[in-house]
């Protein structure tokens, strides 16, 4: 069979990123631009900035992208993009310039949801087995998807309200950890103790998730300890609220997997590269006796590679866009 | 030569193939809420009207700014990376230019967009089409210390503005636009980046 190079774009938040794959499972060059230090000035991502580094930078990390892969477009055989959901004004960068590509060069255009990608990261290392269970955990999603077969995703469930990372970054800003204060709160986390009582969110019979009621709580705690003059443990802090944010992704986890009978559980997206999140899902996995793919931390951050690997599959899938193709900052997974 | 036009600098889509000064195409619509839906499907349709391919453009001119954000990096993007992927000169030219170039009259010329709380884009341009005050974002009372000395001059804008209840609109006269840039020197297409000539709300907090 004729391989197949699939040239992948992802713009949907502060990374502008294109990688070219092959057979959706060999990386033959990424180049990843991030605006982690412009953002961090002002304790976030500001959506209007992130889209003028886009535009700014997206032909030069599609050139060193090609040029790296010591490859022309003439050789790539379809374009993959994410179309969303993310940052309107950020996707759109990519997504001009992959139809712009898609008509120049008139090649096949495969628009790829973010999440796919992510899950998709997996296929990089390992192959899937189905029924699979991909647990999405990011700055923008909290969710449970049941795959039966490749490109074929059935959300389970996911946040009512704030996504996991969002909730970590929210906690650690009240704790004065530098943005992006998710990954310092899981290092702080494994040198303390877990004293402080935090609640359990929804502890139900669904899928979903919550985490407003325990940003919140935190937040609470923080403010009373201050007031009656005590300085928080925030060792102990971190401790605490990673423990108990981890065991609610653990609880409806192990519910998923014994429900629908899963052979193979992923765990995709920014907060994949949590330590504690990490351990808990091995100890549960070990336990269930099912498999575990984690993807490397590379591939944990938005990135090109998640989204070409993805768009093979989908490319297989016969999906394809037409030059209408418009971004959207909110889709389901489908 | 044969040159490609693309300005999404406003509500409306303005693009245009022109070759040997004259027009093959153009497309002028008001898009409403959609410019990356109909952008890109715009453009080509120019191109199977006309029967060309995307490597048959010698030379690209596209609108930087100012204007909407969202509607310069749409058209920009697209033009950048057209140019870039088939290593076709670029050259960009202010909307303001634009503006200024497609008025018949004889005299000074204030084109304009209202950039909303007491603020305006706008540039002053003489009857030769040469720049007077440069494109700015700038407080409607400051413009019109600038104007105060011209004589006679006309303001030319799409946007309501009371300050100004004597306008004349605009609508591009494409193929005089690109005539007039068509010699402009190119620019690396790396380096094709929108001039919004204002900062964002969140750096203007932080001075």
């Amino acid at each position: 069979m004729k391989d197949i190079y699939i040239l992948g774009i992802e713009t949907s938040c502060d990374e502008t990123s294109a990688s070219i794959v092959k057979n959706g499972t060999e990386e033959i060059s990424t180049v990843i631009s991030s605006q982690i230090d412009v953002h961090k000035n002002f304790g976030g991502v500001v959506p209007e900035i992130a889209s003028r580094h886009h535009v700014k930078n997206i032909t030069m990390v599609l050139e060193e992208c090609l040029e790296k892969a010591n490859m022309t477009m003439d050789q790539i055989d379809a374009i993959a993009i994410t179309y969303g959901p993310g940052l309107i004004g950020s996707l759109l960068i990519g997504l001009e310039a992959a139809k712009t590509l898609a008509f120049v060069y008139n090649k096949p255009l495969i628009p790829v949801h973010h999440i796919a990608g992510h899950i998709y990261a997996n296929s990089l290392v390992k192959e899937l087995q189905f029924p699979l269970l991909a647990v999405v955990v990011s700055g923008g999603h909290t969710e449970l998807i049941e795959m039966k077969g490749h490109y074929q995703f059935q959300k389970l469930g996911g946040t009512l309200d704030d996504a996991i990372g969002e909730c970590y970054d929210k906690v650690a800003r009240v704790m004065d950890l530098e943005y992006p204060g998710g990954p310092k709160l899981d290092k702080l986390a494994a040198l303390g103790h877990d004293t402080y009582k935090l609640p359990i969110p929804l502890q139900d019979d669904s899928y979903n998730f919550s985490f407003s009621g325990l940003k919140s709580a935190v937040i609470n705690l923080v403010h009373n300890e201050e007031q009656r003059g005590e300085t928080i443990r925030k060792e102990d802090l971190a401790t605490s609220f990673q423990k108990v944010a981890v065991s609610s992704i653990i609880s409806k986890a192990r519910k998923a997997i014994v429900d629908k009978g899963i052979k193979n559980v992923i765990v995709a997206g920014g907060v994949a590269a949590n330590n504690g999140l990490r351990t808990a899902m091995k100890e549960l996995t070990d336990e269930l006796g099912v498999e575990l793919s984690i993807p490397p931390m590379k591939y944990c951050t938005d990135n090109g590679t998640m989204i070409a690997s993805a768009g093979y599959y989908a490319y297989l899938d016969g999906r394809r866009a037409d030059l209408n193709l418009n971004s959207k900052s909110q889709d389901t997974l489908k | 030569m044969r040159l490609l036009y693309i300005d999404t600098s406003s509500s409306f889509l303005y693009s245009a193939i022109v070759e040997n000064h004259t027009l093959l195409a153009e497309v002028k619509e008001e898009y409403g809420q959609s410019l990356s839906e109909v952008a890109l499907p715009r453009i080509v349709s120019m191109f199977e009207k006309t029967n060309l391919s995307a490597k048959d453009i010698d030379k690209i001119i596209v609108v930087n700014g100012p204007g909407s954000f969202t509607g310069i990096r749409i058209g920009l993007t697209i033009a950048k990376v057209y140019a870039w992927s088939l290593n076709i000169p670029i050259t960009t030219i202010y909307s303001l230019e634009a503006m200024a170039m497609s008025s018949k009259k004889e005299m000074v010329h204030v084109p304009m967009i209202n950039a909303r709380r007491g603020y305006v884009f706008a540039g002053v341009y003489d009857k030769d089409y040469q720049e007077i005050v440069k494109p700015q974002h700038i407080t409607i009372e400051a413009l019109k210390e600038k104007l105060r000395d011209i004589p006679e001059y006309e303001v030319i804008t799409n946007d309501e503005l009371e300050e100004f209840p004597e306008r004349e609109s605009y609508n591009p006269d494409m193929l005089k636009i690109v005539n007039y840039w068509q010699d402009k020197e190119p620019i690396n297409p790396h380096a094709v980046n929108p001039e919004y000539l204002k900062l964002t709300e969140a750096e203007e907090s932080k001075l």
